[in-house]
């Protein structure tokens, strides 16, 4: 667990402040110490990491999260960083952030990285996660996978060796009925992942991914999904799933359309995950996306900067997914374009 | 005495046309009626339901009761121009009788008496200057209010009022002439020859001290002239503008008290309700789709409008939820949703034979359990497992045997397809289901859906097997005894009533009483008769989803306003759409869901 440090910058005026400790605001808040600039990380949790903490192996390289975790925090502690945890922002100004206990924290610039949330996946009722047995979320089996590490592997952690999973895609993303119009990028990359990590656990189970399309927008993504299909023997079915129900023998019917050969479907499984999207957290009053995600001043030279508002001229600045789905890596480049963006910002003024 | 005047002209005109059109209308939409309702017709006018419709008539077509009811100065402007109007015509018949004694006067002889009385120099009866003036002050003060209601409609309690077409207006401008035009006429012929009660007669005598004689007596004809080519207009825009509705309502109400009903196809019975819409505009404001929505060119009065007028599109056409709030106000009582569908059907009934090849697919319970009830679960309700899980759990609390008609899935009951004007293919699902309900040899058919409940109660043809909506079966396990969840009196629920439940099956005070046995219920604003529709609705094939979520959200914030931190519902597609309008902190329950939980 953290320690919350308080050091010698007390009396000084902090220069720049970070919200949120995921992987985006601590790389964030390391670049600004780098450059001599002195930086408050505020953390909502007591702990930093923000979700990676709950991942498993990373995609495409199946690199231990804690790993990535381990070397990030190792150089974050490197620095003269002031780190305030169990603390929420929320009131955020370009000169000063207001904590949920009163506290108001002066300064001259803001980086706003407090992230993502997942999407609550009992608001797709239909797929009966919370009601019927054998249905988790993606966030799920990161945490099975984990606990799968001791004693009797993942089985003794389900209870049960399943002999059919299906995964599905889109979950609370593409789905204008929770109001969450967007992709949310890496689900699908993770919904391969898992199904590998599923299959190298139990190799006489079939494997289905019902997708909607298939996007493998990074580095070794597609050779992995392609190796998922000849070395894994995973099946790809391009239809979603439009209700799961419970069968009398404790397995659950789900019913799909199978929009290739255009014929429906039915398939009863013992379990079935549910790849759940990324979807916005609070946006702080500034100016969002339709799907809550705050938008930055342009998508290229200025995509870590929020846009000028009426008064303020500047002053606050993105880091990661919270203006849009993105992963790890471009979460933490993010976070060095936003502190060399902020450092810039405070030292013209 | 003879009762003409060349002024009389266009007046008679006017009339004549009048009455010309009326009965070329009236004639062919009688003469095209569908067989049975000329039986209808035939086997009910010697009932009570003559003396009823002439009621009616007086309390609708003449004293507006019904308007009076949602707005009282709306009430006092249509009261004071049709009842006023009337009894204008009525004392004047008695006055000109009283002068000439009982004998036959051509029309334009008593609309236009108080000329030829003059010109004959018949001489005075205060009584009746008095009382046509009273009468003729009646009416203006009625003329002035609409007026005002077309200039500032807030004023008259009213958001909108509706936006005209050409006739309309012309008719409009004349009738707001027709009635000061006539104090005019009758002051100057007042102050020509005499006469006249408190406001004809003070206004001549005002006249005769300060306008010359000459310039009087130039002005006198021309008045007439001019007071009678406005009701000669009046009479011929009548047919063709909305006012056609003052006499279309008369023949509506008997009509409908002989049991004439609209349904799913367009007959001849729809012209009447079409044409006896008065464009008052009362429909507008409850419409989420204008609230909400700011979209002001679908509602039912212009629905009626272009159907009428033969221009209606689909796009207004299909932007409604047939919620039914609309047709909850009309003061004339049209059937807004039932005409609403059968423009449907008449404009995209397309039956697609290869939308029933699933019926083959589709796995067929038995009933081996010979069980007297049944339950149907519904599309909607396969989507929204928890409200089925609850289902189940109340039925092992009951012990009852239960035989699910659709627990694989099943076809569905037809409803949505009903709603979009696809009559015909939701006829085959029909049939399909009323075998598989008939075959079960069940006797209750429970539903915890609003819309199968609708579509089951108005189309299948199951004597015999009661049906029930889910509320309304729950309610009578809690009453007999046989479910006892716990109550809590400190947690609150409010309750949104489903469009089809409510407006559409009359059923209200069972879900209250089922959550009136888990907890403390707390009523929204609106709520029952003009309770708002979820913004889902199956009827609407025109707005968005954002669209949908803005209505959603805003019948969410008047369900929140309680402070309840439960809504509860009796319709899977309300949970659905209230659940997306909700923040994190509100849980959107069914029915069936709150009362499962506490046993
Ligand atoms: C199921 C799943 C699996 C994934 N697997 C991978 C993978 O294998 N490889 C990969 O590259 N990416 C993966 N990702 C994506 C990865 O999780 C994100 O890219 C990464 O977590 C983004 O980091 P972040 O700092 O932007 O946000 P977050 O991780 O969400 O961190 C935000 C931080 O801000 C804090 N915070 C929020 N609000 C406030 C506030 N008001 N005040 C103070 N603090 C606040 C939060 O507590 C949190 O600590 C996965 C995503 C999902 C959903
Ligand atoms: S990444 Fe794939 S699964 Fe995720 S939202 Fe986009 S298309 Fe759907
Ligand atoms: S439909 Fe009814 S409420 Fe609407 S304008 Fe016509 S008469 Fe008035
Ligand atoms: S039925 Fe409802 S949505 Fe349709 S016009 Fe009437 S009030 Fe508006």
């Amino acid at each position: 667990m953290e320690v919350e440090r308080m050091k010698s910058q007390k009396n000084h005026t902090r220069e720049v402040v970070v919200v949120g400790g995921g992987v985006a605001g601590m790389q964030a808040a390391i670049r600004l110490a780098e450059q001599g600039v002195r930086v408050t990380l505020i953390e909502k949790k007591h702990e930093l990491g923000g979700h990676i903490r709950s991942w498993y192996h990373l995609f495409p390289s199946f690199t231990p999260a804690q790993e990535v975790y381990d070397a990030l925090h190792e150089r974050f502690a490197s620095h003269d960083i002031e780190l305030i945890t169990s603390a929420e922002a929320t009131e955020i100004n370009p000169t000063s952030v207001t904590l949920a206990d009163g506290r108001v924290l002066h300064t001259k610039a803001v980086i706003i990285a407090t992230g993502f949330e997942i999407f609550d996946a009992r608001r797709k009722e239909e797929y009966g996660y919370g009601l019927y047995d054998h249905v988790y979320t993606s966030a799920d089996l990161e945490l099975l996978l984990h606990e799968g590490e001791a004693g009797e592997g993942l089985a003794g952690a389900l209870g049960f060796t399943p002999r059919r999973i299906a995964l599905l895609h889109c979950v609370g993303s593409r789905d204008e009925k929770v109001c969450q119009p967007h992709c949310s990028k890496v689900c699908c990359i993770t919904g391969v992942k898992q199904a590998i990590e599923l299959k190298k656990r139990f190799p006489d189970a079939e494997i289905f991914n019902f997708y909607m399309d298939i996007r493998m927008f990074g580095p070794g993504y597609e050779e992995m999904y392609r190796e998922a299909q000849q070395k894994y023997n995973i099946h790809f079915i391009r239809g979603r799933i439009s209700e799961a129900s419970p069968t009398f023998d404790g397995r659950l019917q789900i019913k799909a359309e199978d929009t290739l050969t255009g014929r429906p479907l039915r398939m009863s499984v013992d379990m079935f995950v549910l790849l759940i999207g990324m979807q916005a957290g609070p946006n702080f009053g500034l100016p969002h996306a339709d799907s809550g995600f705050l938008e930055p001043q342009d998508l290229f030279l200025g995509n870590v900067v929020a846009p000028a508002q009426a008064g303020t001229l500047g002053g606050l600045f993105y880091a990661g997914t919270v203006s849009a789905p993105k992963a790890i890596g471009e979460s933490l480049n993010e976070g060095i374009a936003a502190a060399d963006a902020a450092a810039a910002y405070i030292k013209q003024k | 005495m003879r009762f003409f005047a060349p002024f009389c002209i266009p007046f008679i005109i006017g009339t004549a046309f009048l009455f010309a059109a009326l009965a070329v209308k009236w004639g062919s939409w009688l003469y095209h009626l569908p067989r049975a309702d000329k039986k209808l017709i035939g086997r009910n006018f010697f009932t009570l339901a003559t003396p009823k419709a002439i009621w009616e008539v007086i309390r609708e077509s003449l004293l507006h009761a019904r308007i009076w009811r949602v707005n009282s100065l709306l009430g006092y402007m249509h009261t004071s121009l049709a009842f006023g109007w009337f009894l204008l015509i009525l004392v004047g018949w008695i006055e000109t009788t009283a002068y000439v004694g009982l004998r036959w006067v051509p029309l334009q002889g008593h609309v236009f008496f108080k000329y030829f009385a003059a010109s004959a120099h018949l001489g005075h009866k205060p009584v009746f200057d008095f009382l046509m003036d009273l009468l003729l002050l009646f009416v203006l003060s009625g003329v002035a209010w609409a007026v005002a209601k077309r200039i500032v409609h807030r004023f008259m309690g009213m958001r909108r009022t509706t936006r005209h077409i050409v006739w309309d207006k012309l008719a409009l401008s004349v009738l707001w002439f027709i009635f000061p035009i006539r104090l005019i006429a009758e002051s100057i012929t007042c102050a020509v020859h005499g006469g006249g009660g408190f406001l004809t007669g003070s206004i001549g005598t005002w006249l005769a001290g300060w306008v010359p004689r000459s310039t009087l007596y130039a002005l006198y004809e021309p008045a007439w002239w001019v007071y009678s080519i406005c009701l000669g207009l009046f009479f011929i825009a009548m047919p063709f503008s909305r006012y056609m509705h003052i006499f279309t309502e008369i023949p509506l109400i008997f009509l409908r008290q002989y049991k004439l009903r609209s349904g799913k196809k367009i007959t001849s019975y729809d012209n009447f309700q079409v044409e006896a819409c008065s464009r008052c505009g009362i429909c507008i404001d409850p419409c989420q789709i204008q609230t909400d929505l700011g979209v002001n060119d679908i509602q039912s009065t212009y629905f009626l409008r272009d159907r009428r007028y033969h221009r209606l599109e689909l796009s207004v056409l299909n932007n409604c939820f047939m919620c039914g709030r609309c047709e909850q106000v009309c003061p004339v009582g049209i059937n807004l949703n039932t005409l609403r569908q059968n423009s449907r059907d008449k404009m995209r009934n397309v039956p697609n034979e290869k939308r029933y090849e699933y019926f083959t697919s589709v796995p067929v319970e038995k009933n081996s359990a010979q069980s007297k009830i049944g339950y149907f679960t519904g599309c909607m309700t396969h989507l929204t497992p928890g409200m089925k899980q609850a289902m189940e759990r109340i039925f092992t609390a009951t012990g009852e045997s239960v035989w699910w008609a659709d627990r694989e899935g099943g076809v569905c009951c037809g409803r949505p397809l009903l709603l979009s004007g696809e009559t015909d293919s939701a006829r085959k699902m029909i049939d399909f289901n009323t075998r598989l309900i008939r075959e079960s040899g069940i006797t209750t058919l429970v539903t915890s859906c609003a819309i199968c409940l609708k579509v089951f109660r108005d189309e299948y043809h199951l004597t015999g097997v009661e049906l029930l909506h889910h509320s309304e079966y729950i309610e009578r396990l809690l009453v007999k005894g046989s479910l006892k969840p716990a109550r809590a009196n400190d947690e609150s629920f409010t309750y949104h009533d489903p469009c089809e439940l409510g407006r559409g099956c009359g059923i209200y005070d069972a879900p209250r009483a089922v959550i009136a046995s888990v907890g403390v219920l707390v009523e929204p604003e609106q709520t029952r008769e003009m309770s708002l529709c979820c913004g889902s609705s199956l009827a609407n094939t025109v707005i968005d989803d954002g669209q949908q979520l803005r209505v959603s959200r805003s019948a969410v914030d008047t369900l929140t306003a309680t402070g309840a931190k439960t809504i509860v519902t009796a319709c899977p597609l309300c949970k659905k759409a209230l659940a997306r309008g909700t923040s994190h902190n509100i849980r959107v329950k069914d029915l069936a869901e709150i009362v499962a939980e506490r046993l």
